[in-house]
């Protein structure tokens, strides 16, 4: 089984790229992009098998990137990161194929156990 | 809108909304409405009422004095033609006795006594004949005087009486010294070709007797003038018999009414030439003086009548009249006044009701656009503060990983700082934006102990500033009802911050929660602050109502509160004491169906 790759779509660069560096700490392999279009264009080439997606940036929304995703591989587990107090939006997207939500700002040890869980469950479906 | 064509009726009568200009413009926009209202409602019955009253005033007063003028008439001509028969029946009897061939026979002074005494039968106040000749000297005489021979030719009724025939004089005392007066015929002398004349004197009482005996029913008084308007006979109360009368002296005030009645009357037209009526003024008592000349005589019959105004049935008609007119006018005034009160209010009521429509309409918008400005505030901080949030940690991380080295514990615990006031202003947008959902208009379950628990974190700071403490007394067994968070958020928001405004420093505030009836949930907010006056209370919940400084509220607050509640199905009261404090108290259904 190969090592599951991470990718993180936030507009907010020194966001993702802190998120990114933090989670390869931990021996994640964590790719960051900074829009929409870039996430998309470079699912092709990463293949990954998590995407940690904002849901509002400024070229597409979170929603439409999680919409294109999901038709390049539906496999592929999609936690929304919600800006929103309310669970609304997270709940929205969720029903739209997201694997699960977190609120920002985000507390590290909630995202590895929603990290782990995907993984779990894609290995799982996988296996 | 304003329409110019009713300039005047606008004027008196203003739409009440156009005087508020703030609240307490309001009263006085509608007390100046229902004055006017009153005024131009007085003004619709006042004026027929009084056309009314003044018409009928003067048909009936015209009415009367036609009347009048009818009955004086019919009674001057009947004492007329009563006096005109008498004079003319004593004329025809001396007229008899007096025939052609007599002359001779009369002048033999037996005969003429006994002429004497037989008209003296007759006619008691004779008081004496004579015989003239055609020169004018006394040929003969019967009566108590001593006049033999007198010569008469040289005096005016003589040569008046040998002209025409007959002659009657004025009432005059003469050597008589009795007032009398004489009726005189000339005849033609059988042989001769003059004239002899017959004079008899006859007294003055015989008239009087006469005038006295018509008996006046109608006139208040009756009497006859010579032609230099002496009085002939005594009048009852218009001066003395033997003077000039005092009629005549007064102005004619006939007024136009009565020409023109006079004009329009069959009876005086009829006898027009020889009737005359005038209205004076005698001794400040209005009267009529009805005047005819009486045929072959030198009088005048006078008929007085005091005029209508002070008779009974003029009396009693302005009795009624005038109380008919007051109890109208007071009837309609009350009912004027009740009615413009009622319509008033009325239109207070509508206009208090549109206001509160137009505001709670347009809440939602306020609302909805304060939402999305704490949620785009939220939304911003949010994003710095995640970065934050990553870059403290990411330095936790090395840290970590780090040997020790100086200060490292210390580096530790800032980052633990750093941490934890991302943590708190995390709370802090979560707050924000869950205000923001109000504007969502929607219906959930909630618990008034959370709502009321958040809206005291909201003025919890506030409050701590002024020395203002903030109590709980909240029943933990309290049902969920359903309702909208947002609103019912913004309900206690207002009534607590009013209780934190109210009491400016050092005070409490108490904020208790029950379940009063299985389907009712009580919320009291009492405060221990100044209170407020009945006064107060009563306008506390009407839009634009404010104490606060001019700029500090505006006096919509409350008025937002109570139609909010009324939308949850809710209701809201208030007790106060000036003083001692203040106690909202708000009842909201478990459910708004």
């Amino acid at each position: 089984m190969t090592k599951t790759k991470l990718l993180i779509i936030d507009d907010e660069v020194e966001f993702a790229s802190t998120l990114s560096q933090r989670l390869k700490l931990r021996s994640i392999d964590a790719t960051d992009v900074h829009s929409g279009r870039e996430g998309l264009d470079i699912l092709e080439e990463i293949k990954p098998g998590i995407v940690i997606l904002d849901l509002k940036m400024p070229d597409i929304s979170g929603i439409d990137v999680l919409t294109a995703i999901k038709s390049f591989d539906p496999t592929i587990e999609v936690i929304m990161l919600t800006g929103h107090g309310s669970a609304g939006s997270g709940i929205e997207a969720m029903e739209k194929g997201a694997f699960d939500y977190i609120m920002k700002p985000v507390d590290l040890k909630e995202l590895l156990d929603k990290i782990k869980t995907a993984t779990d469950k894609r290995n799982h479906t996988q296996g | 809108m304003k329409n110019t064509k009713f300039n005047l009726l606008t004027k008196i009568l203003p739409p009440p909304s156009d005087n508020i200009i703030s609240g307490s413009d309001l009263d006085k926009g509608y007390k100046h409405f229902s004055k006017g209202l009153r005024i131009i409602l007085m003004v619709l019955v006042f004026v027929p009422l009084l056309i009314i009253s003044l018409l009928s005033h003067n048909q009936y007063a015209s009415l009367l004095q036609n009347e009048e003028i009818d009955q004086l008439i019919l009674n001057l001509k009947q004492s007329q033609s009563t006096i005109e028969k008498f004079i003319a029946e004593l004329q025809s009897v001396i007229r008899f006795v007096a025939r052609d061939d007599r002359y001779t026979e009369l002048l033999d002074s037996h005969e003429l006594n006994i002429l004497f005494n037989r008209l003296q039968n007759e006619y008691p106040e004779v008081a004496d004949i004579e015989i003239i000749d055609s020169h004018g000297t006394q040929q003969a005489y019967a009566g108590p005087y001593a006049l033999e021979n007198h010569d008469y030719s040289e005096q005016l009724w003589y040569q008046e009486v040998l002209r025409q025939g007959f002659y009657i004089s004025t009432i005059f005392s003469g050597f008589r010294e009795i007032p009398h007066f004489v009726i005189a015929v000339s005849k033609k002398h059988p042989q001769q070709q003059e004239k002899w004349v017959l004079r008899v004197t006859v007294e003055g009482k015989a008239l009087q007797n006469f005038v006295d005996t018509i008996g006046i029913t109608y006139a208040d008084d009756i009497f006859l003038v010579d032609p230099n308007y002496m009085a002939q006979t005594a009048p009852h109360k218009y001066g003395k018999p033997g003077e000039r009368c005092v009629l005549y002296d007064l102005p004619d005030i006939t007024s136009r009414s009565i020409k023109k009645s006079l004009a329009g009357n069959e009876m005086f037209t009829a006898e027009l030439t020889n009737i005359q009526i005038f209205q004076k003024i005698y001794n400040e008592q209005p009267i009529f003086q009805a005047i005819t000349k009486l045929k072959n005589t030198p009088w005048e019959l006078v008929l007085v009548k005091e005029q209508y105004m002070y008779a009974e049935s003029w009396r009693s008609f302005k009795i009624r009249l005038t109380t008919i007119f007051l109890s109208c006018l007071f009837i309609s005034f009350i009912v004027i006044y009740r009615l413009s009160s009622a319509i008033t209010n009325h239109l207070r009521e509508s206009d208090l009701k549109r206001e509160q429509f137009l505001i709670e309409a347009e809440q939602p918008n306020k609302l909805a656009s304060i939402g999305r400005l704490a949620a785009g505030v939220a939304h911003e901080i949010n994003n710095p503060l995640a970065v934050i949030n990553q870059k403290a940690g990411l330095a936790q991380d090395f840290i970590e990983i780090t040997d020790d080295f100086t200060h490292k514990q210390a580096m530790e615990d800032a980052l633990d700082g750093i941490q934890s006031s991302v943590e708190r202003c995390k709370k802090i947008t979560h707050r924000l934006l869950g205000f923001a959902r109000q504007a969502e208009v929607r219906t959930e379950e909630i618990n008034i102990n959370e709502v009321i628990r958040e809206v005291v974190d909201f003025l919890a700071k506030e409050a701590s500033y002024n020395q203002i403490k903030i109590d709980f007394d909240l029943a933990p067994d309290l049902k969920k009802i359903v309702s909208d968070r947002g609103q019912l958020q913004q309900i206690l928001i207002n009534i607590t911050n009013n209780a934190v405004d109210a009491i400016g420093s050092g005070g409490a505030i108490t904020l208790r929660s029950r379940q009063i009836e299985d389907d009712t949930v009580q919320i009291q907010i009492r405060d221990n602050g100044p209170g407020m006056s009945i006064e107060v209370q009563k306008h506390i919940f009407d839009p634009f109502f404010t104490t606060k400084e001019v700029g500090k509220g505006t006096g919509l607050g409350l008025s937002i509160v109570y139609g909010l509640i009324k939308k949850l199905g809710g209701t809201i009261k208030v007790t106060s004491e000036v003083g001692k404090g203040t106690t909202f108290e708000i009842h909201l259904p478990l459910s708004q169906n």
